[in-house]
């Protein structure tokens, strides 16, 4: 059933190559380098994905050398997200936190990250200690700094110490020359720093595509939710584009060390850099997705035309876009930020996708918007998106529905380096303490954060760019404001714990798990806290009634996160994998799992490292390195099951105005489930019986899972557990579990 | 009466899949329908008639980011 | 725009009076290769003896979703690869609807017909000829 039916007429007419330039002070700013420490090295292309050594640079010390991958390392941690877990593990202690020297940044690409046949292929994973958590964070992100980086001869880049002035580290893969330079001069935000750093280190016009810049922007410099952007230069547009490793702080911890820019100018990218074992199985299973793509996509999700953004309509429909902080499931307003919309405002008329062969092509741009407020008021800018979760975080949920100051948030977090769905969830927490009197106009200093009020909700963005104001209070995360709040005495600490959507210290993103018992576990029985990257469950648990038993819901919380987890190790993008399926995908066995596309990804694995896998085996790969990170995070302190505790308003009705909204389902549990009478019953004691019915099934899922994992009562992974995963191997791993035997 | 996804819905004469589609807001592209256990094609959602007392199951594939 | 056509009433499809000389110059000519299936034209005998041609028309489709603006039209309107920035995504082979893009396993870079008339010389029955045709319009895909 497709929603509608793409229509070019209706897409606005805006001319996608025109935007306010940067470059003016160039050459100025270029002539205030002043290089620290320069380096030469062999550049090398990965042999069936693996170049078999990793680049540590300290900006510190200015140390830089090359490190061996070894075969532990690729038998047990894979690439991308499981190298970032494994350095960051050999480079902290449990004490280090994420503003000390010894923390590391480690961006990955993974094994199969830069082949070009295949879509969804150029991702890097990125791994620190998040300032948020205290735990390690690991973000999946696009752009083409992963696939340069390893075609200029690294597996990974690892990044430790401080350094006392602002600096660029430089990665020449065509000459061979690694290099760290003073940098005082540079703009500060990424969409002018991107654009100066990628015409800086370009030796020419064609050399451009040939550059990514890292970089983050002021807010990540004042609050702790910073972000990193990954840029990559989009031809037809002539600008750079700019896609995110968002949640938990990375870009704080990237300041913090005063770090600028990292900047990889890789060689001219070909089809078989990447030296894979069987180019042949990957070029056909290439051309077999893209045209699946071509015939399939009109009808299902059109990615091609809304990018993720198709969802917003459906989640709405559903009950399931958070709407007020997460109180509620849909609004009257939604059409106004729905897919039909973001369809006529995108750009159409060019190539989207943020590394080559991506035939799904989600990374819509919105060219020509003319910026409103803050620094940038007046200018013409390219923004990238919205994706789902930005019109969800920034809209819905703090009453937004205007969709040019949507896309003017969208661009502010981005510039400014700070995530989004941060952003949006701890705004939406802003709003709901402004509704209900924990916060006034007195103690936001003036800002008016009403629902809808997106001119106060930009003030507080240029507040926490600047570094000032309640700007510098909101920018320490939900977390840290209820501790605040809380400890000021400006309301009831219950009401407060209850509303702030947070769990380990991270911000949920954008959907509702009120009425999923599964997606309750999907978002809070994870490693890094609240993303929808490990399991999203609502449609199979709430809507199809596929898993109704614990143990059901249990092993859909055992697959699904370990499935996931398998992208972000070889530098995979998820959404090729559901969000279109081959037309014959209902007849197959297990369709929810679009078998087909598993075996895709089984097929390219096997043939770039020459690994023989199958599908089982590919969960297995997985279990070892997130199994390797639940034991890391139990090291940092956390990571038992008081850690994976939700707020109540990711499990049922906080307020009265929220069971109202939903008095049938409400009641009708309460006769059928709890076996009670909701007609004797009151308001107050009907939601009493809700939450303790709900914090009851929460544990008693808690408890299904973590058998299903194979860990204890308490969430630690037992020694049978390591055993079958190898992780035996390494005596510091054990000594940690064994403390908490 | 007829069930889909386990929850009662009441039938009347000439219910096409399509119908239930709509009676239920079930916008969601991605779908696999079954209509008492037999798979109906995205293409024969409108002509497709749903008889009385069938069970009727309508799985959504995965969303979300 | 040059655009190679075929009157498939000339055409020998089953080869009794031809050795499908179309297919076979353009293999060697163009691409110096030897194997006719490697051609960026093919002729098939169909079942019921029809013949059935796989020509590209240069619609134009295939510059569409190009990511590096390796495809591109040239002066007379007819799509041309540069093999210097293609980096061999085979967009452009799984976008293609009447499948024209050759592959060769030896090369990254995908090819295709160019419109360049040998074929036309070679066959015997002169069924096949290049016409100049109004662009089509560009087409969101």
């Amino acid at each position: 059933m497709s929603q509608f039916v793409f229509d070019p007429t209706k897409v606005m007419d805006i001319d996608f190559t025109k935007r306010t330039e940067y470059l003016e002070g160039l050459e100025a700013i270029k002539a205030a380098h002043k290089v620290l420490k320069e380096i030469s090295f062999t550049p090398s292309l990965p042999d069936k994905g693996y170049n078999h050594r990793s680049l540590y640079v300290n900006v510190g010390t200015l140390e830089v050398k090359e490190k061996p991958v070894t075969q532990q390392m690729k038998d047990v941690f894979l690439g991308g997200r499981g190298f970032g877990l494994w350095h960051l593990w050999n480079a902290v202690k449990p004490t280090t936190r994420w503003n000390d020297p010894e923390n590391e940044i480690i961006i990955c690409p993974g094994p199969v990250s830069g082949i070009t046949q295949y879509a969804g292929t150029g991702k890097s994973l990125v791994v620190t200690l998040s300032p948020q958590t205290d735990i390690p964070i690991d973000s999946n992100v696009g752009g083409y700094f992963g696939p340069l980086l390893k075609f200029s001869g690294f597996d990974a880049l690892e990044i430790q110490g401080k350094s006392e002035c602002d600096l660029i580290v430089f990665i020449d893969g065509q000459k061979g020359i690694i290099r760290i330079e003073e940098a005082p001069e540079e703009p500060v935000d990424s969409h002018v720093l991107a654009e100066v750093l990628t015409h800086m280190y370009a030796e020419n016009d064609a050399d451009r595509v040939n550059i990514s810049v890292v970089c983050t922007g002021a807010a990540a410099e004042h609050s702790l939710i910073g972000m990193l952007n990954f840029s990559w230069w989009d031809h037809r547009r002539g600008c750079i584009r700019l896609k995110q490793a968002g949640r938990g702080g990375i870009g704080t911890v990237f300041r913090n060390k005063r770090i600028r820019a990292v900047v990889c100018r890789g060689p001219q990218v070909k089809g078989d850099l990447n030296n894979v074992a069987d180019y042949e199985t990957i070029a056909k299973t290439g051309i077999k997705y893209h045209k699946e793509i071509r015939e399939n996509d009109p009808y299902q999700c059109m990615m091609r035309r809304n990018g993720t953004a198709h969802i917003v309509e459906i989640m709405d429909a559903y009950d399931l876009l958070p709407t007020h902080n997460f109180q509620y499931g849909s609004h009257p307003d939604t059409h106004k930020i729905d897919s039909a919309y973001w369809q006529s405002r995108c750009t159409q008329k060019t190539v989207d996708g943020c590394w080559y062969g991506c035939s799904m092509a989600c990374a819509k741009g919105a060219d020509g918007l003319v910026v409103k407020t803050g620094p940038y008021k007046g200018h013409t800018v390219t923004v990238d998106g919205p994706e789902y979760e930005n019109a969800a975080g920034l809209g819905s949920n703090c009453g937004v529905f205007d969709p040019d100051y949507l896309l003017e948030l969208n661009f502010y977090c981005d510039t400014y380096g700070i995530c989004t769905i941060t952003y949006g969830t701890l705004t939406a927490f802003v709003m709901e303490c402004y509704q209900r009197g924990i916060l006034n106009k007195e103690r936001t200093g003036g800002l008016e954060m009403t629902w809808g009020n997106a001119e106060d909700d930009l003030e507080m963005m240029h507040q926490m760019a600047r570094g000032e104001g309640f700007g510098i209070i909101a920018g320490q995360g939900v977390k840290k404001m209820k501790e605040i709040f809380i400890k000021n005495g400006w309301g009831d600490p219950k009401l407060i714990n209850d509303i702030g959507m947070e769990n380990k210290g991270l911000e949920y993103s954008q959907y509702m798990s009120k009425e999923s018992l599964a997606q309750q576990g999907g978002y809070a029985l994870t490693n890094k806290g609240p993303q929808h990257d490990e399991a999203w469950l609502i449609f199979m648990d709430m809507v199809n009634k596929q898993i109704p038993t614990f143990e059901d819901k249990a092993e859909a919380l055992y697959y699904f996160p370990l499935f996931r987890t398998w992208f972000g190790l070889n530098g995979f993008c998820k959404l090729p994998w559901n969000d279109v399926v081959p037309s014959n995908n209902a007849q197959q066995p297990e369709a929810h799992k679009i078998p087909e596309h598993v075996q895709n990804y089984v097929d390219i694995f096997t043939a770039t490292t020459g690994i023989k896998i199958d599908k089982d085996e590919l969960i297995h790969q997985s279990a070892k390195v997130y199994n390797f990170q639940r034991i890391f995070n139990i090291r940092m302190g956390k990571g038992l099951r008081k850690d994976d505790h939700a707020p109540f308003r990711a499990l049922g009705p906080v307020t009265t105005e929220e069971y109202l909204s939903r008095q049938e389902r409400y009641d009708k549990q309460i006769a059928e489930e709890m076996k009670l009478d909701p007609t004797t019953m009151s308001l107050e004691e009907k939601m009493a019986a809700h939450r303790s019915w709900r914090q009851g099934r929460y544990e008693q899922l808690t408890d299904a899972v973590y058998k299903r994992r194979g860990w204890t009562p308490n969430g630690v992974p037992t020694l049978e557990r390591l055993k079958e995963l190898g992780l035996d191997a390494f005596p510091e791993v054990v000594d940690v579990v064994k403390l908490h035997l | 009466m007829i069930q889909v996804n386990g929850d009662g819905m009441e039938w009347q004469d000439g219910l096409t899949v399509r119908g239930v589609l709509v009676h239920r807001n079930f916008r969601f592209p991605l779908l696999i329908i079954t209509v008492n256990g037999e798979l109906v094609q995205p293409k024969a959602y409108d002509s497709t008639l749903v008889p009385d007392g069938a069970e009727v199951q309508v799985v959504h594939l995965m969303s979300g980011g | 725009m040059r655009q190679l056509r075929i009157d498939l009433s000339k055409c020998d499809a089953g080869r009794a009076t031809c050795q499908h000389e179309c297919e076979s110059s353009c293999v060697e000519k163009v691409f110096k290769l030897t194997d006719p299936a490697m051609a960026a034209l093919h002729i098939r005998e169909l079942a019921d003896g029809s013949g059935q041609a796989v020509l590209c028309d240069q619609c134009g489709d295939c510059v569409v979703v190009c990511p590096t603006e390796a495809l591109s039209r040239n002066k007379l309107g007819v799509v041309v690869i540069d093999k210097k920035v293609c980096v061999g995504c085979y967009m452009c082979m799984g976008f293609c609807e009447k499948e024209i893009f050759e592959r060769n396993p030896e090369w990254t870079e995908p090819y295709k017909c160019i419109s360049c008339g040998i074929c036309v010389k070679a066959c015997p029955h002169a069924a096949l000829e290049i016409v100049d045709v109004p662009e089509p319009a560009y087409r969101i895909l």
